[in-house]
């Protein structure tokens, strides 16, 4: 459980991504009947554009990814700030790795 | 929202649905920031380093921008499966350009296998038949 302290939060995530799925759905809807232009009608009310949905250890995996992104700014801005012999990470450490770190996500 | 806006998108009230959009954005946005936190600050810790404020919520927002799109790769591999739904594989299939990220992804999957058999025996016919690839696209003929 010490994991939970330490990772972001699996309901969360899945939050973010079902703010997301369901604009695209409500999108592919309007795509697909613009002609009926039934503009009122919502996300999941015709079966096959129902949003898209994720299983929870697809969930947990997407956590750890997005754990991963943020431990891996922080080890490598460390990196360079150590270099520069100072013990507190600024901003220009971070826009020394930024490239690098966008390019391996 | 000006009404020449307003014009333009129509009254179907997808204006309204966006602002709400945006409300819910902006919530999660600051959840995730305070996950953030304490993500990094603990990370920072481990190096022997303080990290400054600025430079949380800039790797936040970098991280809630990655989220998004993550959101939509996902949806995107799981739909050319067939599937309506993200599974393990799609999350490492979005890593693939990095050969560690994805190998790391992999163990981390191996582990979130097996350690929850038991929790995983309701649903296992539906995550079986997620995790494995679709049986009936193997055959033909030579």
């Amino acid at each position: 459980m010490e994991n939970n302290n330490n990772s972001f939060d699996q309901d969360l995530v899945y939050a973010i991504f079902k703010i997301i799925w369901s604009r695209k759905a409500i999108e592919r809807e309007k795509n697909e009947d613009a002609e009926y232009s039934k503009p009122e009608e919502r996300a999941g009310t015709s079966k096959r554009n129902r949003p898209t949905s994720a299983n929870s250890n697809a969930l947990k995996l997407s956590c750890e990814l997005l754990r991963l992104f943020v431990t891996e700014a922080v080890q490598r801005a460390a990196t360079i700030a150590e270099a520069e012999g100072g013990s507190k990470i600024e901003a220009t450490h971070l826009e020394r790795i930024l490239p690098q770190l966008l390019l391996d996500f | 929202m000006d009404p020449t806006a307003m014009e333009i998108i129509g009254y179907n009230g997808s204006d309204i649905d966006n602002e709400e959009d945006e409300e819910a954005t902006n919530h999660l946005r600051d959840r995730f920031r305070l996950s953030t936190i304490t993500i990094a600050e603990s990370e920072a810790k481990e190096n022997n380093m303080v990290i400054s404020q600025p430079v949380i919520g800039c790797i936040s927002d970098l991280a809630f921008k990655y989220a998004e799109q993550l959101a939509e790769d996902l949806e995107q591999f799981a739909h050319h499966a067939g599937r309506k739904s993200v599974n393990m594989n799609d999350v490492i299939l979005s890593a693939h350009r990095n050969k560690h990220l994805a190998d790391s992804l992999r163990l981390f999957s191996y582990d979130l296998k097996a350690k929850e058999p038991q929790s995983e025996k309701k649903r296992k016919k539906s995550s079986n038949k997620e995790d494995r690839a679709p049986p009936s696209l193997v055959h033909i003929d030579p």
